[in-house]
């Protein structure tokens, strides 16, 4: 994917790592060090998204927010804190933030956050659908039936919801934050492998005996549900 | 009951105080009682004195004769009932009211004595006095006792009466010394409370009176100024930590991420892969830090809604089972629905820590269990692993401890600490005790591993 990306972040550094490695995927990043300059180049030019750190001399990075969503701008934002607390959450979240990222992250997470957040700009990809497709992997949201070819695979509730989800964003990398805030509600790092084995036993069952597997680990991020 | 409410100071006090009314009120009524009976028998022998100086001056003048005639007369108060005379020696005896002469009567003054005023009658208590006339004629002068009887009757109704009102009036106002007392307490004790749980802002109302209770109450608000101020600054401290020390190491783990995408192979990427587990560990130690800083500060937004506890549970089993299943070890739920007022992301995480803590120590059975006992939720993690010794579980719950049989796994020694914040949050506690073989830990291995138990109040 491409796109043109605002970094509004007053740490250099940070900066420099995210803008960097976003241009390493083809994004053109424009930068911005304070709020009031995040602001002047958030409303004035079109971004696919911007990443906006809460915590930012002069104008904070919550009134940059509500400021641009006062002027009308809808580009999708994704607020970056080091108070990444549900409680801040929240907040970011009620201000007009499409999505929250505590700090420390990861690249791969802020970067699968913003495809995410272009995909569903770009109108959501199978998300209003009632039958999702990922090559013969077939998943119906009201008879609750999953088929892959012929074969019908019996599902727990949990194990349909995180199929779903993964079905919804076919193609994109979804990490394990990703999948516990969505599919569990859970805004905390339970540590260990807890994701991965879930994971593992949804690919036993979707992939186990067929030619193609569908469900891939992407190494350092997270997994990517696609035919290829 | 009884009991119960004697253990109570309050109810001392009031008693106390209720005591020594009764007592002092008893004290005065007997001393006012003995000296009025003074003052009488004071009086009485004033009157028989003086009666018998008008008898003797009787006597001198008209002799024998006049003091008889004297008698007859019945001057003065020679017509009192209660007074007696008796004129013995020459002559038959003249006796003004009395049956017979009492005996054992001195001349000095006067005397109690027992006299019969009616003949075959009981003898009476009397005061008399004699005088012996130059003529042989012995004259004895005296008066019954019987007003003091009246008199004692009397007072003796009085402080029955006495008695009664002070009783209800000593009861009456103790009971409202006690109600002042236990006001003024309760009203610093609930501030108190207010402040243990984290509302730094209680202050004990203003009342000027300089008394002990105000010291008490002048003395909490200054403590409670210190810790508002101190908890400020650890807020403070809190927020400034997490942007200055959180940012460098994102920075050194994303320029390890570079250096790793650059080199993806040889020696220096494992170096590079081994820096990141660490720079991982530091930045989630980092993080649980301050996380805990928050929550034992109280610095969380409420975000408690009604909840089932069973809920919460199973969710939480529901996400660990994969992972227990596949470490061999067996995760079950014993619940019942109890709903209490909580946040659940914080339950949730401080379950999945302790969960996350069995599964590392805990050998091969966990169960979930969530049950009500009397006034409170019980949400407990029980494992059949090696345990706590019993002298290591207060330490256990500490900051940064980390027993020595965990030294070997990764971890921050946060986690017990953090379930201890969140109980604490939720007005409730944490303990750790042994769950004998068997019993909770399900499979019945025989040996005794740990039960966490997180107790949470009812609404």
């Amino acid at each position: 994917m491409s796109g043109r990306i605002l970094i509004v972040e007053d740490d250099e550094r940070l900066a420099d790592y995210i803008g960097q490695g976003l241009t390493e995927q083809n994004y053109t990043v424009d930068r911005a060090a304070n709020g009031r300059d995040g602001l002047f180049l958030a409303t004035g030019s079109e971004f696919d998204a911007v990443v906006l750190d809460r915590m930012l001399p002069g104008m904070d990075g919550m009134a940059v927010l509500k400021a641009m969503r006062a002027a009308g701008v809808a580009t999708p934002v994704i607020m970056l804190s080091a108070l990444g607390d549900t409680d801040h959450r929240v907040e970011g979240l009620t201000a007009g933030a499409d999505d929250y990222l505590g700090k420390p992250f990861s690249f791969a997470e802020l970067l699968a956050r913003v495809q995410a957040l272009q995909r569903r700009g770009a109108g959501g990809g199978q998300a209003q659908q009632s039958v999702l497709h990922c090559a013969d992997l077939e998943l119906d949201r009201l008879t609750r039936q999953v088929r892959r070819g012929g074969r019908r695979i019996t599902m727990q509730p949990r194990e349909f919801r995180l199929l779903e989800h993964l079905m919804m964003h076919a193609g994109e990398v979804v990490t394990r934050t990703m999948l516990l805030e969505a599919v569990w509600d859970y805004h905390f790092d339970p540590g260990t492998n807890v994701i991965d084995v879930h994971i593992s036993r949804l690919r036993r069952k979707i992939d186990d005996g067929e030619a193609m597997p569908l469900l891939h680990t992407v190494r350092g991020a997270g997994y990517r549900l696609a035919a290829d | 009951m009884f009991r119960r409410l004697w253990s109570s100071t309050v109810a001392r006090i009031v008693a106390a105080i209720f005591a020594v009314q009764i007592l002092s009120g008893a004290a005065t009524m007997l001393l006012l009682h003995s000296q009025m009976l003074q003052v009488i028998a004071s009086d009485r022998g004033r009157q028989i004195n003086d009666l018998r100086d008008d008898l003797l001056a009787a006597f001198y003048e008209g002799g024998h004769d006049g003091l008889v005639r004297y008698l007859g007369d019945a001057h003065g108060s020679v017509s009192d009932p209660l007074i007696f005379v008796a004129v013995t020696g020459k002559d038959a005896p003249a006796l003004v009211h009395l049956a017979a002469v009492p005996e054992g009567v001195t001349t000095d003054r006067p005397h109690a004595v027992k006299v019969l005023q009616v003949a075959g009658g009981e003898p009476v208590d009397a005061t008399a006095v004699r005088a012996d006339l130059p003529d042989g004629t012995r004259l004895t002068v005296g008066a019954l006792n019987a007003p003091d009887r009246q008199f004692s009757i009397a007072f003796a109704e009085a402080i029955t009466l006495t008695v009664v009102l002070t009783a209800l009036l000593a009861l009456g106002g103790a009971l409202m010394i006690g109600l002042v007392i236990s006001r003024r307490t309760h009203a610093i004790a609930a501030t108190a409370e207010a402040l243990g749980s984290g509302n730094f802002a209680a202050r004990i109302g203003n009342a000027e009176r300089g008394d002990g209770f105000d010291h008490l109450r002048r003395q909490m608000n200054f403590m409670a100024e210190r810790i508002d101020r101190l908890v400020g600054e650890l807020q403070t401290v809190a927020g400034t930590l997490a942007h200055d020390l959180r940012s460098p190491v994102a920075r050194l783990k994303a320029a390890i991420e570079t250096a790793q995408h650059a080199a993806p192979e040889g020696p220096a990427a494992e170096a590079l892969a081994l820096a990141r587990t660490d720079a991982e560990a530091l930045e989630d130690m980092l993080g649980a830090a301050l996380e805990l800083v928050r929550l034992e500060s109280g610095m969380v937004a409420d975000r408690r809604q009604m909840l089932d506890l069973a809920d919460i549970a199973a969710d939480l089993a529901e996400l660990y089972e994969p992972l227990a299943e596949q470490s061999g070890t067996a995760l079950s739920c014993q619940t019942v629905p109890v709903r209490v007022l909580a946040d659940r992301e914080l339950l949730s995480r401080a379950l999945a820590n302790l969960i996350d803590n069995s599964l590392k120590y805990g050998g091969d059975a966990i169960t979930v269990a969530v049950r009500r006992e009397r006034d409170h939720a019980v949400l407990e993690v029980a494992d059949n692993g090696a345990g706590i010794a019993e002298a290591d579980r207060d330490r256990a719950v500490g900051r940064f401890i980390r027993l020595d049989n965990a030294r070997t796994q990764p971890g921050a020694g946060l986690g017990l600490a953090m379930v201890a914040a969140v109980a604490a949050l939720h007005g409730g506690t944490v303990e750790l005790a042994e769950a004998s073989g068997g019993e909770s830990a399900g499979r019945g291995s025989g040996r005794s591993g740990l039960i966490v138990r997180m107790r949470l109040p009812l609404d």
